[in-house]
């Protein structure tokens, strides 16, 4: 990416530019040599303060005990915070449920989209549309928003699903109360909300895909799932693995306003994932150092997977042309 | 959008080829598309209908089960109003969602011109420094920031609000990768007239980008309006804090008054709503354009 601005830098470059220039003062050479770096300080600055120190801050609060009161002193405790959360059930339970969200994500935000993306590809244009604007909705509501209208169509007294539950002659189902339930109920809401726009994103790979490979397989012969086997879903690999690494990263992340608003974690934890344990031991319980020790474990966790499906999406998209 | 003239091609190539057994197979085949799509419509539409309908019925209608509402009233409105500050969170809202797209279009707009522009040492470092900053969740880097902002006795505020958001990777790669494709024989015919790089900036490479800044700022706006975890570790008062707050202390406190809450609920997602329907197909494509990438 960064090769490809190399060569839009033309003659009016500063390093070579420059010094070819008849009679430029020292100041004004400086001026050239600095402006790149003046024209990116705002936004630098904003991720070095923001960002990149929080993040080395983080680091080294993970091995200190503090209750985030100013006045109240910071202790070095060397690795003691690292070995208590890993001695911790509470931790190991938050890390199956973070992996259970991603499992439950991965039909909802990439299999079923995939499948509606595959099967709608010949639908006219008009009905195309609608379609997508109807669909795409869910991915602008508010978080918030979105939790609070769940909660009211989940009611199990009022809501309406367990009305139409009733309907059918089946239980009422307390969704954000049983146990066995909340987990993917909160699960279902995140993925509601990724659906629309996971199905136009496949879509949009899916209708690029060059026609003459799909007649040419057809010519040979092909059944229709076997083209959607054989070349469909290969040409669509890289789209469907940005998907996955999408929600791989950031699906636990997008979990936490519903997880927050319509559970704060139970019913005895099973909702709480590890984002939301973060949160718990940094404003519940303000122990900082758990909370920034358990924060770069998830850090250099996601960073390993993210590094593996980097690696992966290359491979597959190597065959693209 | 060019992926409809895509999708309709092979279509338009390949059906008058076939068989009348593969052309039925087909017909079956949309059949069973449209109805895929009619129902994923509604599970995705209907949530929202809901929340209106509901938001819109008098106090002793809220639980009747009909689709479609017999009466409309707008006392929930009301309560909703009076309930929590919601006139002063909105403007609150408007005010932070609208800074921070200004300041992110700018600090992404010169970030941006300077990475497609000059060739610099450490330009390879500084963009992989800009690009890897999506990997850090805000959850890992929270409490470090949470202490600068009250060191700098800003908790409680708009500004804290605003300020850990000035500048985004997104903005800086999208606007680089836009003024890359940009013609380079103009910016050197402006510059040979002797234009400076900010009159280049400003008055030739801008102007063309008009597409690219608006899908830009309709998407920082929508996703600055539903923040919520960042507003939620700061604010103390309702009337000093941005509408998902309020939302939420409204769940918490009234979580089953559900006229009043399905009202605040529909004025938290108003604005984004009206955006959608007027804007809906440069909404749509800024949004993938953001997953394309």
């Amino acid at each position: 990416m960064t090769d490809a601005a190399l060569p839009t830098a033309g003659p009016s470059g500063p390093r070579r530019a420059a010094p070819r220039r008849r009679g430029l003062s020292p100041s004004r050479r400086l001026y050239r040599a600095a402006r790149p770096y003046l024209y990116l300080a705002p936004a630098l600055v904003c991720f070095a303060v923001w960002i990149y120190e929080p993040l080395a801050q983080a680091f080294w609060l993970s091995f200190q005990q503090w209750n985030l009161l100013p006045t109240s002193p910071r202790t070095w405790v060397g690795w003691d915070n690292y070995r208590n959360i890993l001695d911790l059930p509470q931790f190991w339970q938050a890390l199956d449920n973070t992996w259970l969200y991603l499992l439950g994500l991965l039909p909802l935000a990439v299999a079923l989209p995939l499948a509606v993306a595959i099967f709608t590809q010949d639908l006219p244009p008009r009905a195309r549309n609608l379609y997508r604007a109807l669909i795409f909705v869910p991915l602008i509501v508010p978080p918030v928003v979105a939790a609070a209208v769940w909660r009211w169509l989940l009611d199990p007294r009022y809501g309406v699903v367990n009305g139409w539950l009733e309907g059918l002659g089946l239980e009422p189902v307390r969704f954000l109360a049983d146990p066995d339930w909340a987990l993917w109920t909160i699960t279902f809401i995140t993925g509601w909300k990724l659906m629309g726009f996971a199905t136009l994103i496949l879509s949009a790979a899916n209708a690029s895909i060059d026609p003459s490979l799909i007649e040419a397989a057809r010519l040979d012969g092909a059944s229709r799932w076997r083209i959607v086997r054989d070349v469909r879903l290969p040409l669509l690999s890289p789209t469907i693995l940005l998907l996955v690494m999408m929600v791989i990263l950031l699906g636990a992340q997008w979990s936490f306003a519903y997880i927050h608003v319509l559970t704060e974690g139970g019913p005895l934890g099973a909702t709480t994932n590890i984002y939301y344990l973060l949160w718990e031991f940094g404003f519940a319980t303000l122990s900082v150092g758990w909370s920034s020790a358990s924060a770069v474990i998830l850090f250099l966790g996601f960073g390993v997977l993210a590094a593996l499906i980097f690696r992966l999406k290359e491979k597959v998209s190597f065959h693209d042309d | 959008m060019t992926t409809d003239a895509l999708a309709a091609a092979p279509a338009g190539l390949v059906r008058p080829r076939r068989a009348p057994r593969a052309r039925a197979a087909a017909g079956w085949e949309t059949g069973v598309g449209h109805a895929l799509m009619v129902l994923l419509s509604l599970v995705c539409v209907f949530p929202v209908y809901w929340m209106i309908v509901t938001s819109l019925r008098p106090e002793n209608a809220i639980f009747s089960n009909a689709l479609w509402p017999d009466a409309a009233s707008l006392e929930n409105y009301a309560y909703a109003l009076s309930a929590i500050p919601m006139g002063a969170m909105l403007v609150n809202t408007f005010v932070v969602a609208t800074a921070v797209t200004a300041i992110q279009l700018l600090t992404g707009i010169l970030a941006g011109y300077a990475f497609s522009r000059w060739r610099f040492p450490g330009a390879g470092a500084l963009m992989a420094a800009v690009a890897l900053t999506w990997l850090v969740p805000l959850q890992v880097v929270m409490i470090p920031n949470y202490l600068l902002v009250a060191n700098l006795g800003l908790i409680d505020t708009l500004g804290a609000l605003i300020l850990p958001h000035v500048a985004s990777a997104f903005a800086i790669l999208l606007l680089a990768q836009a003024m890359r494709s940009f013609p380079r024989e103009v910016i050197e015919a402006a510059r040979m007239d002797g234009a400076s790089h900010a009159h280049v900036l400003w008055q030739v490479v801008l102007p063309n980008l008009r597409g690219t800044l608006a899908s830009l700022a309709i998407l920082i706006f929508i996703s600055t309006w539903n923040e919520y975890f960042w507003p939620l570790l700061l604010s103390r008062r309702p009337e000093n804090s941005v509408v998902q707050i309020g939302l939420q202390m409204f769940v918490t406190a009234e979580g089953t008054a559900w006229g009043p809450l399905m009202a605040a609920s529909t004025l938290a997602s108003l604005p984004i709503l009206a955006i959608y329907l007027v804007l809906q197909r440069q909404v749509i494509s800024s949004f993938m354009k953001s997953g394309l990438r």
